[in-house]
């Protein structure tokens, strides 16, 4: 593996992980924007837009765009989610410029209004389908009600309303003021020709122009003097949904990794305790607990799903958990889950499309590359005092947010 | 690309398939026992009762604690090891799979062979595994596509094919801890078992750990399943969503039948990839949904091609008439760019295939389990090459689709016009 590094003269940063050993190339364009750049009159913006990028350029149609990665074998896709966009295509080695030249010129969409009337419907229905599946809708209700003012208290996708009413002027002066060069980092991995990326980009990226600089980064503030509780009461669901949140080390802190490594202690999808004692004894369906981390926050995220009548009970219990854990971990438990984060970390690595968003995410939040053996190493020196060291100091026993899905109503919240 | 396949038989019938991949530090390993959940149906053949679910739970019981390992034990060993370990069941196969850094391999196939031959089924185990499922039931409850598509196959599949591999809730609630005992005791056999390797490995050591390991294992499964009935043609489940759920199968050769490439590539036409008629006429032109798409599913001896969409209710109708028409209008209509892009996906599918040890070793499996043997990347490259708009022409002029079963999952049924021609 081998990590080179080059900027344009407009900004656009290109990085790449070479490997002589893999049988395709992955390439992608990582813009930092989405929901939390949005304000409420374009919220679902940066999701809408990405659908719209693939709708044509002044140039090329949204058939020609879906022909021409068809025809070049591409696997190629797109995903926005609070701080970022990414489109993406893997294909052959002989296929790198093809698949650069056309994802570039997706960039700089025609946004016409036409296909923006159709695709909102698409968006529309992209909603209903989320809103049809757990956790119907208590993963954003969640995220608003831990985030309050905060730009990470925006959705995704926005809402029904907040969509009908987008203009697609106002999507154009988003992109407009998002998509500049020095917002985007072209990042590429797996068997990848670096010089001729560079010279491809040179020729379809050179003429694009930089921005303003801007500040991402808000203060969010953890300190919570409430417990807040929220119900989206579906009747006709099987099962109540759960989502948690709790403050936890944002990506730029220190103890990013080791937040990660106890979540898997505490609730990773097997051999965590929430695993033996919640999910191994089928008192729920699922309990887990993940590190999410964002430019300027990270939180905590515990997930239930189980029978509604034992919803509280298990709520009740995954706190006694956390308690549990803040009286101490045993070496064993932190060991064996390091273990499963340091194989995960290895076989990723061998795929080079999943080191493509390692690689870029990494770049378009922090601006530094880590490769395999930098994440390996850093995962082997944590100790299991650094984990009593986050549970003392994040101490999720104090729940910040929950919000319950199904067929639970609201006034059985707060027994 | 130089690829180094291997094969061997062990004396007990337990097929052994290896591939050595360059440039990776991992290797991954799969075992699938002959015990999928066409096996419920046999397990009580003769006695009335119905145990939809028994190959879940056993599978689940199995990984309860093997060897001299109880439940913990097996998981911290298989953890502390790297393995990412899975269990899953299908309608042929029971399947045990794990992924890890090769030097690991020695120690965890110790302790699969432990798993496939000396699980404790444990008597305490058995009440939270049967819950474990029963939950996990629950939760499929709630997702409307999964159960569109349980629906369709229930409707298009003759009895066993058409029952759900996970189970229902009525049967397994009614499963004992003997029931459980006797399924693994009958199906759980070397006979037809095949384990599959890819990765960083060495062939020979593997072979000699393995006939270390299963060698002196004796059985034979019981006689094989007998075909039951289809269900109705058209289905409406319904459903309190947002959104009307479509679900489309019709008859297409299976793996094995050399015609099977051709109705898989006029499948791809139809609905695979983003240029595909499907998202091309429902979703790019007209908006009338976020996903459609049309895909394959084979067993040894039957194959279905299946289509799905979901859309407003009021816009279903529409969706519905125009997934009919463009699956009508295939024949006759099938260009050269639309061949060339088929291809092209499908040689990076198989290429890309090869970065991944658990991509690999599932793979060739599955193609053991239909053919009787794997073919060379070479091999499906050139198969792919001698396809021709002519060829799936002609095969769609010779098999004219004939019935289509159509599911609605939502609020209201929708109507389907009597025939399926344009």
């Amino acid at each position: 593996m081998q990590f080179r590094h080059e900027q344009l003269p407009n900004g656009l940063d290109i990085v790449a992980e070479v490997s002589e050993a893999a049988h395709s190339a992955s390439l992608g364009f990582f813009v930092k924007t989405g929901a939390r750049d949005e304000y409420d009159a374009i919220s679902g913006a940066s999701h809408f837009l990405e659908h719209m990028v693939f709708k044509g350029t002044d140039t090329l149609s949204a058939e020609d765009i879906n022909l021409r990665f068809d025809f070049m074998g591409a696997s190629a896709n797109a995903f926005t989610s609070e701080e970022d966009t990414v489109y993406y295509a893997a294909v052959l080695p002989e296929k790198q410029h093809d698949a650069l030249e056309l994802l570039s010129a997706m960039m700089r969409p025609a946004l016409r209004e036409d296909d923006f009337v159709t695709e909102k419907q698409v968006i529309l229905e992209e909603i209903k389908m989320y809103d049809d599946q757990p956790p119907f809708g208590a993963d954003d209700r969640c995220r608003a009600l831990f985030f309050r003012d905060h730009p990470l208290a925006r959705s995704v996708l926005g809402s029904t309303s907040s969509i009908e009413a987008l203009e697609v002027e106002a999507m154009r002066e988003y992109h407009q003021q998002r998509y500049s060069s020095d917002n985007l980092v072209l990042a590429a991995s797996g068997a990848v020709n670096f010089e001729s990326l560079i010279k491809s980009a040179h020729q379809l990226c050179g003429e694009w122009k930089p921005s303003p600089p801007s500040n991402r980064k808000v203060h969010f503030c953890t300190t919570q003097s409430e417990i807040v509780t929220d119900v989206i009461t579906r009747e006709q669901a099987a099962l109540e949904y759960v989502v948690r949140m709790s403050p936890g080390p944002a990506e730029d802190a220190n103890d990013r990794f080791a937040a990660k490594l106890l979540a898997v202690v505490l609730g990773d999808d097997s051999g965590s305790r929430l695993y033996w004692d919640i999910v191994d004894s089928g008192k729920a369906e699922h309990a887990a607990c993940n590190h999410h981390d964002f430019l300027d926050a990270g939180v905590f995220v515990t997930q239930l799903s189980c029978e509604p009548e034992n919803t509280h009970a298990l709520l009740n219990r995954i706190v006694e958990i956390y308690q549990g854990a803040e009286n101490g971990l045993s070496n064993n438990e932190v060991d064996q889950a390091r273990n499963k984060l340091l194989s995960r970390v290895v076989l990723a690595g061998e795929r080079p499309r999943q080191r493509l968003f390692s690689l870029g995410l990494e770049w378009a939040h922090l601006g530094r590359y880590r490769s395999v053996p930098d994440d390996l190493a850093t995962l082997d020196k944590i100790s299991r005092e650094d984990l009593h060291r986050i549970l003392a100091e994040w101490h999720l026993p104090a729940s910040s947010s929950t919000v319950l899905a199904g067929p639970l109503l609201s006034d059985s919240s707060s027994s | 690309m130089k690829q180094t396949l291997q094969t061997a038989t062990l004396d007990n019938g337990i097929i052994l398939l290896g591939e050595f991949l360059p440039g990776v530090e991992s290797v991954s390993v799969s075992f699938h026992v002959a015990a999928g959940s066409l096996c419920d149906s046999l397990s009580t053949r003769g006695s009335g009762r119905s145990c939809c679910g028994l190959a879940t739970l056993a599978g689940e019981l199995m990984l309860r604690g093997a060897g001299e390992r109880d439940s913990k034990q097996l998981v911290a060993a298989l953890d502390n090891a790297g393995v990412q370990w899975s269990q899953s069941v299908s309608m042929s196969h029971g399947s045990f799979a794990g992924a890890m850094v090769s030097r690991q391999l020695p120690d965890s196939l110790k302790i699969y062979a432990d798993i496939l031959r000396r699980p404790l089924l444990d008597q305490t185990q058995f009440d939270p595994a049967r819950q474990v499922v029963l939950q996990n039931l629950a939760g499929t409850e709630d997702d409307p596509t999964h159960r569109t598509m349980l629906a369709l196959r229930k409707a298009h599949y003759p009895s066993p094919w058409g029952l759900p591999c996970e189970g229902t809730s009525a049967d397994v609630a009614e499963l004992s801890h003997t029931d459980v005992k006797n399924f693994v005791t009958t199906f759980i056999q070397p006979q037809d078992m095949i384990i599959s390797v890819a990765g960083r490995l060495d062939w020979p050591e593997f072979v000699k750990q393995i006939e270390g390991l299963f060698s002196n294992w004796q059985g034979q499964l019981p006689n094989p399943i007998s075909v039951g009935d289809r269900g109705d043609k058209i289905c409406h489940v319904p459903y309190d969503s947002q959104q009307t759920h479509i679900a489309l199968a019709w008859d297409v050769p299976p793996y094995r039948d050399p015609d099977s490439l051709q109705a898989t590539a006029a499948l791809a036409v139809l609905g695979g990839g983003s240029s595909s008629r499907l998202f091309t006429e429902v979703r790019e032109k007209r908006g009338l949904c976020y996903s459609v798409s049309a895909g394959y599913q084979t067993q040894r001896d039957l194959a279905a091609a299946m289509a799905y969409s979901g859309t407003t209710a009021d816009r279903a109708q529409e969706t519905l008439d125009v997934m009919l028409h463009e699956i009508a209008a295939l024949p006759g209509t099938i260009t050269e760019d639309e061949l060339d892009r088929v291809k092209a996906r499908a040689k990076s599918g198989l290429v890309m295939q090869q970065e991944s040890t658990a991509a690999r070793a599932g793979a060739m499996a599955r193609q053991w389990f239909h053919l009787g043997r794997i073919r060379t990347l070479a091999e499906d490259l050139e198969r792919l090459d001698g396809l021709s708009v002519e060829s799936i022409e002609d095969w769609l002029a010779k098999n004219p689709l004939k019935e289509i079963t159509t599911v609605f999952l939502g609020r209201d049924p929708l109507e389907v016009p009597d025939a399926v021609s344009p």
